[in-house]
């Protein structure tokens, strides 16, 4: 996670200094995709295999048209005249953005663009961020959870990825950019997510959300000590989970001294020194370890909190958030103290056991004791509305328009570590931008368009789906 | 350190205790006589009779005795709250919800939605199984729910019966306003028993759905016959007979009495009142195949209809309207078909409403029944007049239940269900800060506002 912070900074700086360049370096075509940065990627080099990964790669999808560009992205685009809601900076009255090559050039009341630049009018409109929902499991059909062990952190959601499913055009059309695509919550440690834009209509490598990082799903609480008991295995009670857990991470720290052996002989030109043999599930425990991966926590009870908490410290690797959290509040001091975000719904309760505590001020609550707050849909219907939970919370009380349009943009991109790239209204950010024909945190507002990397993906006005990017059949 | 974690987890425990089943705030205060009470200086949304600013209304005795602007008359002995800048409506109504049948969906004891034994079973009554104690009654009702269809779940093809409740009073017997108010008949595929190709029953098809059904109210018809047959002849038994044709057949059966009357039968007997049309049937489907059929077999037995989802039926709109039957629409955030546009359900309300269809919303909800208002809410965002919307969750489902002299809208003489709020009650952002039941101002309490309170600190 340190050296995410630095990947921040750095970032922050090179923004500020010159946008274009930046821009250009991170066109899609030229960034590594997420799962090359890990080792437990059936795609990824591994060493003394690079040719044949190489091979791999290029016979990945043989079924696949050749990958589409989108029609034009536009060079220059601004949108003009609308009412900004910016989530870093307040309001911009009869606001304009310039953006260029994918990117937000420019933000503010006068905004200076070329005069060939394709205009969007935004009057009377309002001007949004796009919204990102940090825990969604659509266009994964029915392969979301790997419920055969409550161990699989090499399950890879990307191999599963639909991304011809319908799901990722609703919550376009609902104004959502950006999603986390998890694993399920069967495994106390289950698989690794891909994060995606909502680019409907293109092949599926362009909607991965290049360079953001990796993500994996742990579970605790009732799913898997019903998943598991059920069958009358381990684990069948809250003992059981982090029983499960513990001795995960003591084999992932033997396979790692193991290696850590082997490359110690080699280096110093041991002939006889054998490797350990290549384990892909002990490989993905390593990194989180390592702390090469985001870990997001399915959890809803207090005590689980600080015991997942207290296994993170015992093992040396950071919690990103806790999802769902109903019951963040009760412990959110806690929780703020280690850094860890939470992902919730608004309201959400008594469905189980450990929801019965849920209450509709959860978010607000935890907010106040310094905790970041993202609300999250978990459900293919509220990914298309969450711009209605965040005005929710405006109902249940003492929060800013700020704080909770934060919960459904730069909170949730903080959660997947996308945070200088989405998020908000401000220069240097991908232009992943929602417009509304009303108060988006109000029951009647309707995303009129949607730009990802600037470019056009969803415009109401349009006839059929209101896609430009789209043909039937395809 | 350890002081401090000794006390979160006492507060733990404190939670833990309060969990099992019977808040305090569940007891509801008990309706009825309460004094005058008068809400001045809101906006009236009367629903019967437009929007009146700066209004007066005033109750007593559980009634609404009075509505109308600035200059209306207070009672001298009135207790007057100051509601200006608010706007005030009347108790949201949900056609519906399994309020009562239902603590913690994922805990087999605490839930009473469904008998699934068997598919044709009328004779269920919510009211048997309903929890006036529910922790989730006082949740809804603060957000200005104040009345709901509880109906059982839509596993089977006939359920059971409907109650419509208030959400208040001091037991169940005051809460549940009608019992067997009606009786859904579900249409939808999920009834059938298909689980797998191994465990197959009868119904497994729509075929078989369509059968059983039928067969049920012919064995209906025959047991009404049989006990109109008895009745027939007790009657005349006992009156003597007057000027009849089979004169000479009734002397025969009076030497011999009325006999024994037919074997009571719980369902058969359940299903009477509907085959009479003496209440509704609420008919759920969704396609459009499944719609016509079920009303065919509707139509077959004269039943009195109330359609319930009819989700993915838009290209019968107009059919639905030649009927002129009520639809309870919804859930509208169901999804739509695969080549459809995103909008396709969402905007059904508005082309329900379009054609002259009345609607009602439902929550289809139970823990969040209290979302509601905003099904209208965004109904409205796709298209539905505000008015309509507004009706949708008043005097529509007052008038398809029956209760709309009581329910339904600010009129005199009308029950006080009123809500008092801080905007538009549609609206997601809106605050409820007022809720009065049959007179009576309820408290702004719940199970989760009592958490709230020991937390927030």
């Amino acid at each position: 996670m340190v050296r995410h912070y630095r990947v921040y900074w750095v970032a922050l700086l090179v923004l500020l200094l010159g946008v274009f360049v930046l821009s250009q370096q991170q066109n899609p075509s030229q960034q590594p995709s997420p799962s090359s940065q890990n080792p437990a990627s059936p795609e990824a080099p591994t060493p003394g295999a690079e040719s044949k990964s190489q091979e791999k790669q290029e016979n990945a999808t043989p079924n696949e048209k050749p990958v589409q560009q989108p029609p034009a992205i536009h060079n220059d685009v601004v949108i003009k005249g609308g009412m900004l809601l910016t989530v870093t900076h307040g309001r911009i009255e009869n606001g304009s953005i310039y953006i260029h090559n994918g990117k937000i050039a420019a933000i503010g009341a006068n905004v200076q663009a070329p005069a060939n630049a394709t205009v969007i009018d935004a009057t009377g409109k309002w001007v949004m961020p796009g919204i990102i929902d940090s825990h969604s499991h659509i266009a994964l059909d029915d392969d979301v959870n790997e419920a055969t062990s409550p161990v699989t952190p090499h399950m890879m959601m990307k191999d599963a990825f639909d991304y011809n499913d319908k799901m990722i055009y609703r919550a376009l059309a609902g104004g959502v950019t950006t999603s986390l695509l998890l694993h399920g919550s069967a495994n106390m440690i289950g698989g690794q997510a891909i994060v995606i834009k909502h680019k409907y209509g293109l092949g599926r490598d362009e909607l991965l959300f290049p360079g953001a990082p990796q993500s994996i799903k742990f579970a605790s609480g009732e799913n898997p000590k019903r998943v598991y008991g059920s069958r009358n295995q381990l684990p069948s009670t809250r003992m059981g989970n982090f029983a499960v857990m513990r001795q995960a991470f003591l084999d992932a720290r033997e396979y790692m001294r193991d290696w850590d052996d082997y490359d110690a002989k080699a280096k110093k030109g041991d002939k006889d020194a054998r490797p350990p043999k290549k384990d892909l599930k002990l490989e993905a425990l390593a990194d989180i370890l390592r702390g090469k991966l985001l870990v997001q926590i399915h959890c809803y009870r207090a005590d689980e909190f600080l015991t997942e908490m207290a296994l993170a410290k015992e093992f040396g690797y950071k919690v990103r958030a806790f999802h769902h959290a109903v019951e963040a509040y009760k412990v959110a001091d806690k929780i703020a103290a280690n850094g860890v975000a939470i992902a919730t719904w608004p309201d959400w309760w008594g469905f189980k056991y450990e929801a019965w505590d849920g209450i509709p001020w959860n978010a607000v609550i935890s907010m106040h004791k310094g905790v970041r707050v993202a609300l999250k849909s978990d459900s293919e219907d509220v990914t298309r509305r969450l711009n209605q939970e965040a005005g929710k919370i405006i109902h249940y009380g003492n929060v800013s328009e700020e704080d909770a349009l934060k919960m459904i943009t730069l909170n949730p991109a903080w959660i997947i570590g996308v945070d200088d790239r989405v998020g908000s209204l401000d220069v240097g950010k991908d232009a992943d931008i929602a417009i509304w024909n009303s108060y988006p945190l109000s029951s009647v507002a309707l995303v009129d368009k949607v730009l990802i990397d600037g470019d056009l993906f969803f415009d109401r006005s349009l006839p059929g789906l209101g896609m430009p990017h789209y043909k039937e059949g395809q | 350190m350890l002081k401090k974690l000794l006390i979160v987890f006492a507060l733990v425990a404190v939670a833990a205790a309060q969990q099992p089943n019977k808040s305090k705030a569940a007891a509801a205060p008990a309706p009825g006589n309460s004094g005058t009470i008068v809400l001045k200086g809101g906006k009236l949304l009367t629903i019967t009779h437009g929007v009146i600013d700066n209004g007066v209304i005033v109750m007593e005795n559980g009634k609404i005795t009075a509505v109308g602007g600035a200059s209306t008359a207070i009672p001298h002995n009135a207790k007057v709250v100051d509601v200006t800048g608010m706007t005030v409506y009347p108790g949201l109504i949900d056609s519906e919800t399994h309020l009562g049948l239902v603590e913690i969906e994922a805990d087999r004891m605490t839930v009473d939605t469904v008998e699934t034994s068997d598919e044709i079973m009328p004779h269920m009554h919510v009211y048997d199984a309903f929890h006036a104690e529910s922790a989730l009654i006082p949740v809804t009702r603060i957000n200005g729910i104040t009345n709901a269809i509880v109906a059982p779940a839509a596993q089977d093809t006939l359920p059971g019966q409907d109650s419509f409740i208030e959400l208040a009073g001091a037991s169940a017997q005051e809460m549940l306003m009608v019992r067997d108010i009606a009786m859904p008949l579900n249409f939808t595929g999920k009834q059938r028993r298909n689980e797998s190709f191994q465990n197959s029953k009868f119904p497994s098809t729509r075929m078989g759905m369509a059968a059983q059904l039928r067969q049920a109210f012919i064995d209906a018809q025959d047991y009404d016959q049989k006990l109109q047959a008895y009745e027939k002849k007790k009657s005349s038994g006992s009156s003597g007979g007057n000027g009849d044709d089979k004169d000479k057949d009734k002397d025969k059966d009076k030497d011999k009495g009325p006999g024994n009357p037919p074997k009571r039968d719980l369902k058969l007997e359940a299903l009477l009142p509907y085959l009479h049309g003496e209440r509704p049937v609420v008919l759920a489907a969704e396609e459009p195949n499944d719609l016509q059929t079920a009303l065919g077999l509707a139509r077959e037995f004269h039943l009195k209809v109330i359609l319930n989802h009819v989700t993915h039926s838009s290209s019968l709109l107009n059919m639905i309207a030649a009927t002129g039957l009520p639809v309870i629409v919804g859930p509208i955030y169901e999804q739509p078909k695969e080549s459809e546009r995103y909008d396709a359900v969402f905007k059904l309300p508005a082309e329900l409403a379009k054609r002259g269809i009345k609607i009602a919303f439902a929550s289809y909800d139970t823990h969040n029944a209290r979302n509601l208002p905003y099904v209208a809410g965004y109904a409205v965002a796709f298209g539905l007049p505000y008015d309509d919307a507004l009706k949708a969750l008043t005097i529509n489902p007052a008038q398809m239940w029956g209760v709309d002299k009581e329910l339904g809208s600010l009129d005199v003489g009308k029950r006080a269900n009123i809500v008092v709020a801080n905007g538009d009650p549609l609206d997601v952002r809106t605050d409820v800060k007022h809720v009065f039941i049959n007179g009576q101002e309820i408290p702004l309490v719940s199970k989760q506002t009592q958490l709230r309170d020991q937390y927030w600190k």
